[in-house]
């Protein structure tokens, strides 16, 4: 803690924001934060938590100040991070803030500035993220979904996957191919849309949990004007790096690790019936303990890693480590509440799962989650440059290769 | 020392895989696992017909009274191809156990028509607080004017729904274990059934003062010796059906490895992916040889131990199988449109049923400590 700015009192700062969590979440909100079993929490409760939070003036930490953003230092926005977790709102859904914000902050003119960024702070828009395609996964340079020029406007033909939160959305943010010259990050282009144009066609995938979180999106002919394209034509790899770059430090496993595992800890340590508490079996204590330091370990890293930006330092191979362990914790984790749970982990719960559905839980409320989040979390490898990618890029840069 | 299914094994395990070949493919599979009850009636006769149903029980009942590898076979096959009927639940476990018991009367009445496919039945014994013991129970029976009265809950019982009786144990004022035959519409049980993350049914059962007659006691002594080793040895038709799981999902994800493009070339050229696949080889393998090594000790003082082995090693193999064929499918293995999903589905279940790994090495260690 001795590397911040001494001018920021950060334990007044962290009053203040405990304050302001204290009273203002609805119960709503607050539910949706309890039925989260994923990185991406229920739709519409967290899309009102971010219309306060704007309101507030702090759904966007990371922003430069004169667009909405706080002006907080990186510890700042970390106990931020922090006390949201402790308090149990449900994550913002990262598409507006941390994925298509930054490309329009950095590469957006005043006019495109001016058109989407308030509503992409006050969530009024929804943004989803139109990357992968059926070919172009881990290799997301591949991919195929073409944009034609025809005047004014260009006409996309082909079609993007995984797209989270695709029937929730009523806009798009898209690489397309608008060339085949030269290396394929050459031709891309980022491209911003609406939902529901006409030859947009939208299906929902149901997940291993059996709900439907990501979409496919098919584009026949689809007519998107050339104004809606974010930085030069055939530049989008370089914006779509850009974003990948811009939340320095951002890794907040930690944040929400620690709060989850103390609740972990208080239900292992609650007696049941007859006295006998699960953290009194030898075998279970043990193995949370050893999760118990590999959290403490992703917490410093990412701490240390915040501390050290300010000396300028670039993050360079340290940003796939927190990824790879923050990840790799998180799943731990989730096995681990799953086991905690055990028989009361079986039962198929959508219905009580769902936010106001006054649905009661099969067996205790802390086994609720636990099911659909162990599967939820097996995506975590999988997403934002699966591990084994990261583990490719760490060690070339561990190497110097 | 039996590594295989002998040829009379093979032979039975192949008209079920055939059977399933022809009856299971996965998008009906996903229907029947979400919609009614969660298994085909006309699929349970046609199992019986086979002569599924008989495989465990004595001649005299109309049984084939043949050894546990058949019912492995099955297990195998069902496994492969992720078939819901209740086989395990209602005669691994519920109908094994019937047999194991002493109540000539109430196997006379029962067995023949479980043989026969017209009788469901469950075996109610895991309750929360058990935590993977059979023994530990705080469900209670006690005489009252010559009848029995149950009290008490228990989790988890997989194919209660589907089932007109359960086989319930309770301990009597002595501490003894008791069997129960209880009717599912007997005054007294509430049921909350639900459907299982594996796509299984199973209910939580409350029993207030459930009345049955002393003649519904199916063991006449303590039944904690048998009621364990029935459960022991139905973890080996586990193990069985966890290498057809695991071997599916090998093949699965194989062909996957081979034929998935990225970077212009199949993903199976990765050498991180190779090793990966030669890990989850290795977890398979592991389980296959622990099954193998249980079946041996079938009847002997070293069961117990090779059982919890077995399924100590499911919660770990078998849930690493099943994550990483997840993981080396990618977006399209979080999916509930693949059979990848589904198979790892029912390899996490299968660690949290029973007792999972936590309970059987706490079980190695008193087993080696007693000794
Ligand atoms: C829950 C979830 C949400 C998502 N949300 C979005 C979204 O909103 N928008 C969007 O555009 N995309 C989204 N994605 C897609 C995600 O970015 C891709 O799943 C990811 O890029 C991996 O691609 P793939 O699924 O095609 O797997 P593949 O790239 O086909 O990978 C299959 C396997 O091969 C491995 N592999 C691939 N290349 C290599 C290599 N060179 N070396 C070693 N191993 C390799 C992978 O690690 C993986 O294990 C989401 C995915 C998930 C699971």
């Amino acid at each position: 803690m001795s590397t911040t700015d001494q001018s920021v009192d950060l334990e007044s700062f962290r009053q203040e924001v405990r304050a302001f969590l204290e009273t203002a979440p609805t119960p709503e909100i607050l539910e949706a934060g309890r039925k989260t079993t994923s990185v991406f929490a229920p739709f519409k409760e967290t899309m009102a938590w971010q219309k306060i939070l704007n309101d507030k003036g702090w759904v966007a930490p990371s922003w430069p100040q004169e667009y909405g953003g706080t002006g907080w230092n990186i510890q700042q926005r970390y106990i931020f991070t922090q006390e949201c977790n402790r308090r149990g709102v449900p994550p913002l859904l990262p598409q507006n803030i941390q994925m298509v914000g930054p490309a329009v902050l950095g590469f957006g003119t005043d006019e495109q500035k001016a058109e989407y960024l308030p509503k992409m702070l006050s969530g009024e828009d929804f943004w989803c993220q139109g990357y992968s395609e059926p070919g172009a996964g881990s290799d997301l340079a591949s991919l195929k979904c073409r944009a034609e020029s025809d005047g004014d406007d260009y006409i996309l033909n082909g079609s993007k996957t995984w797209t989270t939160y695709g029937h929730h959305a009523n806009k798009m943010f898209a690489l397309v191919r608008t060339s085949t010259e030269g290396k394929p990050q050459q031709g891309i282009t980022f491209l911003l849309l609406d939902m529901g144009l006409p030859g947009m066609e939208v299906r929902p995938i149901i997940g291993l949990d059996g709900e439907p979180e990501q979409c496919e999106v098919f584009f026949t002919d689809v007519r998107v004007p050339k104004r809606n394209r974010i930085g030069e034509e055939n530049q989008g790899w370089t914006v779509a790096k850009y974003v990948l770059e811009f939340e320095r430090g951002g890794s907040t496993f930690g944040t929400f690790l620690v709060p989850a595992m103390e609740q972990l800890h208080a239900v292992c340590d609650t007696p049941d019936a007859s006295g006998n508490r699960l953290s009194d079996d030898p075998i279970l204590s043990y193995k949370l303990a050893e999760l118990d330091i590999d959290i403490r370990a992703v917490e410093h890293n990412e701490k240390r890693v915040n501390a050290n930006l300010k000396h300028g330092e670039n993050p360079g191979p340290m940003a796939s480590l927190l990824k790879i362990m923050g990840t790799e914790v998180m799943q731990r984790f989730s096995e681990l509440q799953l086991e905690v749970a055990g028989l009361a982990g079986l039962p198929l719960q959508n219905d009580a799962l769902v936010v106001g559905s006054n649905v009661a839980p099969i067996g205790e409320e802390s086994a609720l989650l636990a099911m659909p989040y162990y599967l939820n979390t097996r995506a975590a490898s999988i997403y934002a440059g699966s591990n084994e990618v990261q583990r490719s890029l760490l060690a070339k840069a561990a190497l110097g290769a | 020392m039996q590594y295989q299914y002998t040829s009379e094994q093979s032979e039975f395990k192949d008209s079920l895989r055939k059977f399933v070949q022809d009856h299971y493919d996965y998008e009906s599979r996903r229907h029947l696992a979400k919609e009614g009850n969660g298994y085909k009636a006309e699929y349970w006769q046609q199992l019986a017909e086979l002569g599924v149903f008989g495989l465990p029980f004595a001649e005299e009942f109309g049984g084939l009274e043949l050894d546990l590898g058949y019912l492995m076979g099955v297990a195998e096959e069902f496994g492969r191809g992720l078939v819901l009927e209740p086989m395990f639940p209602v005669l691994a476990l519920a109908g094994r156990l019937l047999a194991a018991g002493d109540n000539a009367e109430l196997k006379n009445e029962l067995i023949p028509s479980l043989i026969g496919g017209e009788l469901l039945i469950a075996l109610a014994s895991e309750e929360k607080a058990s935590r993977g013991n059979p023994l530990i129970m705080a469900t209670s029976v006690k005489a009252e004017g010559g009848e029995l009265v149950i009290n008490g809950e228990k989790h988890a019982v997989y194919a209660a729904p589907q089932a007109s009786q359960y086989l319930v144990t309770a301990k009597d004022e002595s501490g003894a274990v008791k069997v129960l035959l209880v009717a599912a519409d007997a005054a007294g049980v509430t049921a909350t059934e639900y459907q299982t993350v594996d796509g299984a049914r199973a209910s939580n059962l409350r029993f207030d003062n459930v009345k049955v007659p002393a003649s519904a006691s199916l063991f006449s002594g303590d039944a904690a010796a048998s009621l364990e080793l029935v459960i022991d040895e139905a973890l080996l038709v586990m193990g069985a059906e966890a290498v057809g799981l695991m071997d599916q999902l090998m093949a699965i994800t194989g062909e996957y490895l081979q034929t998935r493009k990225q970077f212009g070339m199949p993903i199976a050229a990765f050498q991180a992916l190779q090793h990966r696949y030669a890990d989850m080889y290795i977890a398979c393998e592991k389980i296959r040889s622990l099954m193998w090594g249980a079946l041996q000790t079938v009847g002997t003082a070293e069961f117990a131990e090779s059982a919890a082995m077995l399924k100590a090693e499911i919660g770990k193999s078998g849930r690493y199988l099943g994550q990483q064929a997840v993981q080396l499918h990618g977006g399209i293995g979080m999916t509930d449109e693949l059979s990848v999903g589904a198979y790892f589905k029912r390899l996490t279940a299968m660690d949290l049923i029973l007792g999972g790994r936590d309970y059987q090495l706490s079980r190695l260690i008193k087993i080696r400590k007693a000794a």
